[in-house]
This record gives C-alpha cells, structure tokens and sequence, in this order.
C-alpha cells in the first residue's frame, strides 16, 4: 500500500500495517527530517525492519541529496539475511508499483568465510584460517612476487577482479551473501573484495555491528563511508557492551607466550632481509621519517570515519626515532614483553589506571609514552616491509601492540586489572591481565560524530533514558511503542511465594536455602503439566543451574517433571547446546513436550527465537543480575557513578531487567504467537525493578497478578492458555491489531496511532 | 447434560478469580476480549452451513477418548473422565438420533496403548453400557495418540469409500508417547481421506493442530464444561463430504413395526436377533420390527440386519438427517438500538438485552442469541414460521 507519512510519499510492502508500524514510521520521520540520532523501542514481531526500511528508502528517494546511504547494522548472519529478504519484497514492490527500472543498490556484507569461493581457501573451517590463507594469496607484495616469477599462488578471483572488477560497477539490485557469491562465480571475481568496494557506492549496506564499531575493523571497512549516512542499529539492546569488548584487551600467559615466538620470527626475517634486501629497510625508514602525513590530510578533509586507535595527535608526528629502525623496534617490543611477563607474575590482584602503568614501565624498564603509542602502526608497517604471508600467525604481537597503544593514548575511561588466578580457581595460578574499557562512548563516539542520523532499535531498550546517558549521545526522538493486540497474547506474571508461602528469590542468602529451590522445582513442575509443547527456564547462571538442577534431582523433581516434558539443558559447549536445541525443537514438534533449561545472558537467551510451540512459556528463575564480584564489573560502576552519575544500584538493576525482559521476549515473536511469561522471584514485584520492563510487558502486568503463589499461577496459566487456544483468525484482527489503508486514514485511528508510541 | 453435576466443595475447587469475569474491559475497544470473538465465531457457524454442500450422511466415526493420567484432574467436575463421559453419552445419543444411518465406535488410549471399548455399530445401546462401565476405570501413564489413531485406522480404512470415515480425539494430556512417527501416520490417514478433529481439553498441542489441519478436521480447546458439550455437539452435525468422495445408492428396508396385543392368539412371544449376541436378559417380546427381506425381528431401530445385512431404519429417521440438507435460513441480525418493536424474544419470552437481535426472514419475528442458536442448531424449523402456518 501507499503510505502518506507526514507528507512523504512511502510504499509499503504489504497489504496490511500494524498501528505501531505507522507510528514507529512518524518518529523515524521526524528523526530523519532532524537530520539527530533517535533511540526507537518497539516489540519483536511488529515489523520493526519493514518500517525502518520502507521509510528509509523512501526517503533516499525523495531527498536523494539528504539522504545518499542506509548502513544496517545487524548482528548475526541469519539476521542480516532476514533484512535481504525484507529489502527484496520491498524492492520487488517498488518496481511493481512504478514500472521503473530498480536503480538501487543493496548488498549484506560480511565475512571472507561466508563470502569466498575460493575452492580451497573456502574448504577452511575457521574465521581466522580463512582471513590468514586469503591474505596469503592477496596481499600486494605477493601478487608483485607473482609477477616476477609465476609459481608463486594467487588468488584468481582477486586478481580477475582487480583487472576489471573496479572498473565496471555491479549492476543495481539486491544482493545477499549467496547472490554476491554466485555474482562473483559467474564474472569469476572475489565476492568478498567486490562487496568490500560495492558498499562505498551502494544505496543499502546490510552488515554486522563490528564493520562500525571495532576500531581495528571499522578502519579497513566503513572508513570511507559517506558522511549523510543513515546508520541504524538493529538489536542493539547490547550495543555498550559490543562497544566495550571491541576495544578492551586481555592478555594471558600464552598470549605472551605466543608474542614471544611472533618476535623471534619477527627478528630472524629481519636479519634474512638485511642480508639480501636492505634497501627494502632503508626506504621504510625514510617513509617513516614522514610521517603518517597521507592519513592526517584525509582525516583533516574529513573523508574518513575516525578511528579511535589512532589518536589525532599521532598523525601529525613522525614516527619517534627509538623505534624507527626494524632491530630498534624489535628490541623494544621484547623489552615490553618482558616487562608484561615480570607484571603477570604476581600473587595478588592489582588494579590501576592507564597513568599508573605508564609510570611504572618508564621506571622500570624505560619505556616512553610516546613510542608506545605508535606500537600498532609502526608493527603494521613492519609486517608490510617484511612481505608476511601469514598474518593470522602473528595475531599474539598485533593484540599486544593495540594494547601498548591504546594504554598510552587513553588516560581516561579504561582501568587494567592483574588477576593471578580466576575467583573460582584460587589454586590454579592462570594470570590475566584486562585492560578493560569501561566507557562504551569511545568506541561509538565517531559514529555518531560523522554520521547524520543513528538509530538505535530494539525490542528491549528500557528504560530509554539510559542509553543515551552511558553511550553520551543527545538524541532528537525517544520513543517506545506498544503492541496494539486483538487479544492479550501475553500474559506476564509475578510468582513470589511457593504453596507454603515461603518466598521465592534467588537472592545470595537465600539462594542455598532448601524450601526455595523445591518451591523453584514445584513451579516448574506444575508448569509442565499444563503448559502444551514447549517451555524455555532461564536461570541466572550456569553455577546457580548446576546447584539447583542437582538439588532437584536428590529431591526427585526431576523424575516427576519427566513424566510431563522431556528435559534439556543448554551448557558452555555450544555444540552440545545446538544438539540439545535440536532435540527439543523436536520434542516439541511430534506432541511429546520438552524444557529447556538455559541460562540468561547464554546463547539462548541472546539469539534463538522460540516461535509459537517451542515457547508456550518462558520461566525466568531468579533476577539475572551480573557477577557483582568481578572486578571489571566494579572498575565500571565505579566509573559511571564518577563520569555519568549513574548509581550502581541503577545500573545493575537496568542490565539485569534488560537481560530478563530478553528472555521472556524470547517467546513472543508476532501477534498470532501467545506465551506465559513468569518471573520466579518477588523482587520483581517491586517498582524499580518492574518500572524497568519494557512498556508492552508492563502493561499487561496488572496488580493482581504481582505476588502469586504457584497454585495462583497454575489457574491463571490454565486459564491463559485456554483462551488463546481458542480459533483466532486475521480476521479478528483487522481494525483493531492490523490495519487496511482505509482504516489507517480514518480519524480516531489517526487519534489511536497517537497515543501508541510513548516519548520518554 | 440432564442435571448439573454435583458441585463441589468451595475448598476442593481451583482457584477462581470470580470478580474478573464481572470486570468491564476499561481499555475499550482495543482490545475486544476473547468472549467475543468466540460469540463472532459461534454466529458464524450458523450463517455458514448454508451453502448448498454434499454432506458425508452415512458416517463411520471412532471416538478415541483420552484415559491418561491427566483425565484425573479436577478442573471439570467432578473430574475430566467422569464429565467427559457422561457428555459422550449424551452425545452417542444425539449422534444417532440426527445420524440414524450413521456408525459410531469408542477406544481408549491410557498407559502407551489404545484399546478398542466397542467396535463400530449402529446400535447406541452398547456404547452407552460401554461408556457407563468406563467411569470406574482408573486413569494412568501417559496417552498415545499415534496407537490410538492406528487402531481406528485399521478399521476404517476399510470402509467403502461413499462413507463418510471420521475420527474425534478427546484429548486431555499434553503430552503423547508414540512408537513411531507421527508425521507418516497422518500423511496416511490423509491418504485414506479420514477426517480427524480433536477437542483439547487443556491447551494447544502442536501436534494436535497439525494432525487436524493436513486432515481437513477441526481442532477446537474447551473453556469449560458447557463450551465443551458445545464443541461436542459441533460434530453430531454431518460435515460436508469432500468432493472426491463417491457417490453410490444404498439398499434400505423399512420394516413395519408390528404391534401384537395380547388378545391376539396367534401371536407368540419370540426373541429378538440383537439379543443373539448380548448377554443381557433375553427378554421375551411379542412385537416388533421385522425385515421385509428376511423377516428377522428386531426390537429397535436402527439396525443392520444380521442375517441379510440390510440396514433398516425407520421414515422417521431419515427425513430427520434430511433436515441438514435443507437447514432453516439464517436469521438476520440488527443492534439493539436499531431495532423498534416490542422487547421481548418470540420463542423464550425473555427480555432482549443482547447487543443484537435476529429476525426470522419468513415470518419477521424476533429472537435472542441463546433461542438463535437453539433454533438452529436443534430444532432446525422456526418457531414463529410454524405458528404463522397453522394459522393461516
């Protein structure tokens, strides 16, 4: 259908639209037209990709000048594949409609495993193998090499491809992985490199979040991004710490270990090269004498997304004369080694700033600042120079260089830790050292610095204040929408008292007490025995699991609760996982009925949807609260309560409901799927902690059903499930939950659309 | 049901939030409950069987009943079994009396297995001893709707092929435990063209939905007890026939009913030939219905004559399964606001307070939602049209 959205001209794939897509599609809107950045909350199965695509394109095509590049940034492959096909129904709408040709270009991108057609390279079952043979066969100096004497290996695809492939743009359309790999296969060019070119002039780039936000990949990838991009973040209730880990380091023994031998390979092709090629030496030597000047005029024309590894200041100096020279620099990297082996060997926990270790290295071993600095790129230019093949051999020295530059550039915002064994293993000495970051802006400040709009999207973003608080952003539009429902579909309840009324809570004192885990134990047993097919249980970690799973067990729980439901249980083997995942699929399928018993923050918890029959309920054991004792845990409250004036109380409270709010979602993916949610713990009861679900779970938690006992639950979920097994057609949703274009243009739906989305 | 089944102690009964049911729905329109669409659902039938549609009248149906564990429990008064039960008997009842040409046959599932408790006949007198001995039965282990299936199938499946060959599941459990897959045995009964529906007593079970929908049944979760006999009822209806389905004349006798009065001489009082196999108390008749084939005497009707195999049934019967053929015109329905007139439902004399009204057609009376459906669904001619004949 066609849509007017605030005078703007959008067609929409589908015959019919949800309230809430219309209104989701207002506020991107106004976000666009603001040329901001918005945080947009809306639930799971709304339809959340076809708004943010069909307004997005429809505005590209209204103000090609405004508005020149979507950038969709998804997390998982299956997900990015997802968006393809939305893209294409879109796409195949267009051209239906207007009977003009598609000029359009979209393509997904992502890594060279999923995207080479080498025939042996492909073959590779790794990331890293993949990246590390490809780079063999196509770094520059090798192709050069190939030129004088043709034994040497190439990549055909590349090289076809760098023939002509630049020259003659891919014809517009829209490409998955699998179309770009079958493109590449008939033309005979590298997918992967084509992909890597395609996107500076592609309308749509579907990829995951690291092109953008891991510094050391986001520079190679989206540096030449065009300035009046639109960058959406789909998913991204995690996006702080997707930001954190891409740029914290640790480093443990083996790492060093590993460093250790990259250096003597290092040192021994130096002294190879010297003796048959030291002009080769000479001539980076005087390139360095020059400077990073090449990178510092593109920035300063604003060409490039900034990469936060590479602070301003170092572009515009040479590179500092101790470590000029290839042995100078090789003999600085041992010394810092060394200095990082005598740090590792420690008895006790250390933690300091980024200052404190600065200082400690100069006295100990006389180690500037400035020279560590340029560690990551003078080793980047080493590698070149010396013509490795291998890159992926050399991982340990490039990990070990990042984090000499970043510990040297960064006073603020990161902290290290010294660990000389893990909490649980107090016997078993295993040092680490975290260089942990503990502000998420660094990494996304760029992003929101270069590009024009950012969305931030997800089912689960409450409370909304927040991430623009922890991510330091100032966003145009806030807003969180219901699900308008024929039916109520879901229905969340609160249990916190067993039969007995002992109180249910995972709360630490209680935790080891004996009458909650059985009250934990009746629940689910009594769950099983009326809820159809599937459940999913979640438990707060892998520990708690194990204890209360055993208790159950002795108890004889677990034997009643087989008579009712087949059980699984999700563990750190993610092959195991998968299989149990398998089997449970399938238990649920044929009518014997299975549970899942799965960990919050887990890879179920994360990114495994569970459809209509494989969640009937979702079970949340307990408040997923994080490991409190971790230190970098406390390093990072310590520093919001000190830069953001977040509370750590707050903070904590808002990472485990956000987490929850995951879980239970996981069992409602669309408006004709229905689910129990029952959060297993009285604290959920309370206003701070139910204030911080997202606002289509809290309105359908009504006072009464806040401090159940487990035979209330029993009655209220028999009853649920009853009504929504009723026959419910898409009839009964029309006017209501789904809307034809008539009924959109109508007042009091344009009045009702009003009030759906909420601004924060 | 004739009575209302004993009503249990306040203390032994569920937990029930009375006062919810009573609650007004504050958030409007948008979210119209469940109630209603299920009242949509119900009009719906009503105006939809009006189509002019083969429907399957000689069925062959095996009710698979649900003996599990489950069937203990005590949501249903006084428990599922019991209730259910005691529906199946009305419903036997009333299958054969708008079905007289029609079969019925009961199994049982409890403990992995299925056992057969009658097998297919016309004759509703041994279902309902079968059904009445039920009750005592304890329910154990877990259901197995694959065994169950199979063994209606094995009879089924040779049934001619101008029959209507159905199979109803009263499933109570959530669970099933089959030896084999399912999936293939439902790829087979649809081959064979059986209908399966199945009423849940619980939940929604996926297995449940998908047997349904490849078999072209129904699938349909109880609310409560009355829903439940409502859901019941649903299938005493013949379904349409599928279009595939052959068509092929059936030999019929109409035997006369002879009565003998005990002043008359000659007569003898003789056996009849359904006691040759029951082991009730031979009773001693002096009349009865005797094949015009055969002349074999029979104390009921319907019946298949055991010595020629001549189904012989009474007028009577026949034109009351002729009735789904031509079924009374749906009435039409108009708000209450727009209505003028007096207030009052023609058939119940109450006073009508439902959002709509439904005027007949023919001879422009009105009526309520309940004496709507009750014309349409039992008495299949309209109160009003009937007076309005005799008088004219």
């Amino acid at each position: 259908m066609k849509l007017n959205i605030d005078g703007l001209l959008v067609y929409f794939p589908y015959d019919y639209i949800y309230p809430e897509q219309y209104s989701y599609m207002l506020e991107l809107k106004r976000t666009l037209d603001a040329k901001g950045h918005g945080v947009l909350e809306m639930p799971s199965g709304t339809g959340k990709t076809i708004s943010l695509l069909s307004l997005i394109v429809a505005y590209q095509k209204a103000y090609p000048l405004e508005v020149t590049k979507l950038v969709y940034c998804s997390r998982t492959v299956p997900e990015i594949e997802k968006v393809v096909e939305e893209l294409r129904k879109l796409m195949d709408y267009y051209t239906k409609q207007t009977e003009a040709k598609n000029d359009f270009l979209a393509l997904a991108l992502s890594s060279r495993k999923n995207l080479c057609i080498h025939p042996e390279v492909s073959a590779l079952r790794f990331g890293k193998e993949v990246d590390g043979k490809c780079h063999s066969l196509t770094a520059s100096y090798i192709r050069a090499q190939h030129h004088s004497n043709p034994s040497q290996p190439v990549c055909q695809f590349y090289e076809e491809f760098d023939a002509v492939g630049r020259q003659v743009p891919i014809p517009p359309g829209i490409y998955n992985l699998d179309d770009l790999k079958d493109f590449g296969r008939r033309k005979g060019w590298c997918p992967y490199f084509l992909a890597r070119y395609a996107i500076l002039h592609a309308n749509i780039v579907v990829y995951s979040y690291h092109y953008l936000l891991d510094p050391k990949i986001a520079d190679l990838v989206s540096k030449e991004l065009a300035k009046k991009s639109v960058v959406v973040f789909d998913e991204a209730h995690n996006i702080d710490n997707v930001c954190i880990d891409s740029m914290s380091v640790n480093i443990t023994r083996r790492t060093l270990d590993r460093c250790q031998t990259n250096v003597e390979t290092l040192q021994n092709t130096i002294s190879r090269i010297k003796e048959t090629d030291a002009a080769k030496l000479r001539e980076e030597y005087s390139r360095l004498v020059e400077g990073l000047k090449e990178a510092n005029v593109a920035r300063e024309t604003d060409m490039y997304l900034s990469n936060p590894v590479l602070p301003d200041e170092i572009l515009q100096e040479a590179v500092p004369g101790s470590i000029r020279t290839a042995e100078h620099f090789v003999g600085f990297m041992k010394r810092f080694l060394e200095y990082l082996k005598a740090r590792l060997r420690i008895h006790h926990v250390v933690q300091e700033s980024a200052p404190q270790f600065l200082k400690d290295i100069y006295e100990k071993v006389c180690i500037d600042r400035k020279p560590l600095r340029f560690c990551a790129e003078r080793l980047r230019s080493l590698l070149r120079t010396l013509e490795i093949a291998d890159i992926a051999d050399f991982s340990a020295i490039t990990l070990i260089s990042h984090f000499a530059t970043l510990v040297s550039t960064y006073s603020k915002g990161f902290t290290i830790i010294i660990e000389p064994f893990e909490d649980r293993t107090p016997t078993i000495a295993n040092p680490v050292l975290h260089f942990s970051c503990m502000d998420p802006s660094i990494a996304i400040k760029p992003v929101f610095g270069r590009f024009q709009s950012v969305i931030i999207t997800s089912g689960t973003l409450s409370p909304l204040d927040i991430y623009p608080r922890i991510l330091d952003f100032r966003p145009v539009t806030v807003a969180s929408f219901t699900m308008t429902l024929a039916r109520t579909c879901l229905c969340p309840l609160i249990v916190g008292r067993g039969n007995d009324q002992v109180a249910m809570t995972s709360k630490f004192e209680t935790r080891e007490d004996f009458a909650v885990i059985r009250n934990y134990g009746n629940l689910l047993l009594e769950m099983s025995a009326i809820v159809p097919d599937g459940i999913v249980a979640f438990f707060t970690s892998y520990i708690y699991m194990e204890n209360i799973v055993a208790s159950w067990y002795e108890q004889g729980i677990l034997e009643n609760i087989q008579r009712n439901k087949l059980i699984f249980i999700e563990t750190q083997d993610a092959a195991e996982t998968s299989m149990a995942l398998e089997k449970y699929q399938e238990a649920c399928e044929n009518g014997r009925g299975a549970i899942l018993l799965s960990v919050a923050r887990g890879k179920v918890s994360e990114g495994i949807d569970f459809v209509h029959h494989y969640g009937r309920a979702v079970i949340m054991f307990g408040v997923p609260y994080v490991y409190t004792q971790s230190r970098i845990l406390k390093a990072r409250l310590e520093y919001l309560r000190d830069q953001f004036q977040i509370r750590e109380n707050d903070f904590l409270t808002f990472d485990a409901m956000r987490h929850a709010a995951q879980c239970v979602g996981r069992a409602i993916r669309g408006k004709t799927d229905y689910g129990l949610m029952i959060f297993a713990d009285k604290r959920y009861a309370r206003a701070d902690k139910r204030g911080k679900l997202p606002r289509w779970i809290q309105e359908h938690l009504t006072d009464g059903s806040l401090n159940l006992t487990i035979d209330e639950t029993v009655q209220l979920g028999k009853h649920f499930l009853r009504q929504m097994a009723q026959p419910f057609r898409q009839e009964d949703q029309l006017g209501l939950s789904l809307l034809t274009l008539e009924q959109l243009q109508s007042e009091d739906m344009l009045q009702k659309i009003a009030q759906i989305a909420q601004q924060a | 049901m004739d009575e209302e089944p004993e009503r249990a102690k306040r203390w032994e009964g569920g937990y029930e939030r009375t006062w919810e049911v009573l609650k007004e729905d504050e958030s409007g329109s948008l979210k119209a409950s469940v109630e209603d669409i299920l009242f949509q659902a119900k009009r719906k039938r009503v105006s939809e069987g009006h189509g002019q549609v083969r429907l399957g009248m000689m069925r062959h149906l095996f009710v698979i009943i649900d003996s599990s564990r489950s069937m203990e429990d005590q949501d249903l008064r006084p428990n599922r079994l019991t209730s259910t039960l005691k529906l199946m008997e009305f419903f036997v009842e009333e299958y054969f009396d708008q079905n007289p040409i029609s079969q019925i046959g009961i199994i049982t599932t409890k403990n992995k297995r299925a056992e057969k408790l009658t097998d297919l006949a016309g004759n509703p007198k041994k279902h309902l001893a079968a059904l009445k001995k039920a009750v005592d039965s304890t329910c154990v282990g877990e259901p197995s709707l694959y065994n169950s299936l199979n063994v209606a199938m094995q009879t089924l499946k040779h049934m001619p092929a101008h029959t209507s060959k159905e199979i109803l599941v009263i499933f109570s459990s959530l669970t099933t435990c089959d030896p084999a897959n399912i999936y293939e045995l439902i790829k087979t009964l649809n081959a064979l063209k059986i209908r399966v529906s199945v009423i849940g007593l619980s939940a929604e079970v996926r297995v449940c939905t998908i047997l349904t929908r490849e078999t072209g049944g129904s699938y349909n979760v109880i609310l409560d007890e009355s829903h439940f006999k409502e859901l019941l009822m649903l299938h005493v209806k013949p379904p349409p026939a599928s279009s595939s389905s052959e068509c092929s004349l059936i030999r019929m006798g109409f035997p006369q009913h002879v009565i003998a009065s005990m002043s008359d001489q000659d007569a003898k009082p003789s056996f009849s030939m359904s006691h040759l196999d029951s082991t009730g108390e031979p009773g001693l008749t002096l009349g009865g219905y005797y094949c015009p084939q055969c002349r074999a005497k029979y104390t009921e009707l319907p019946v298949e004559c055991k010595v020629c195999g001549l189904t012989l049934v009474s007028a009577p019967h026949l034109a009351r399964s002729f009735h789904h053929l031509f079924p009374l015109e749906a009435f039409q329905e108009t708000p209450l606001e727009e209505y003028e007139g007096e207030r009052f439902c023609e058939a119940c004399q109450g006073e009508l307070k439902d959002k709509s009204v439904f005027t007949c057609l023919a001879c422009k009376k009105v009526f309520c939602v309940e004496c709507d459906l009750f014309i349409h669904d039992t008495l299949h001619c309209c109160p009003g049209c009937m007076q309005t004949d005799r008088t004219s």
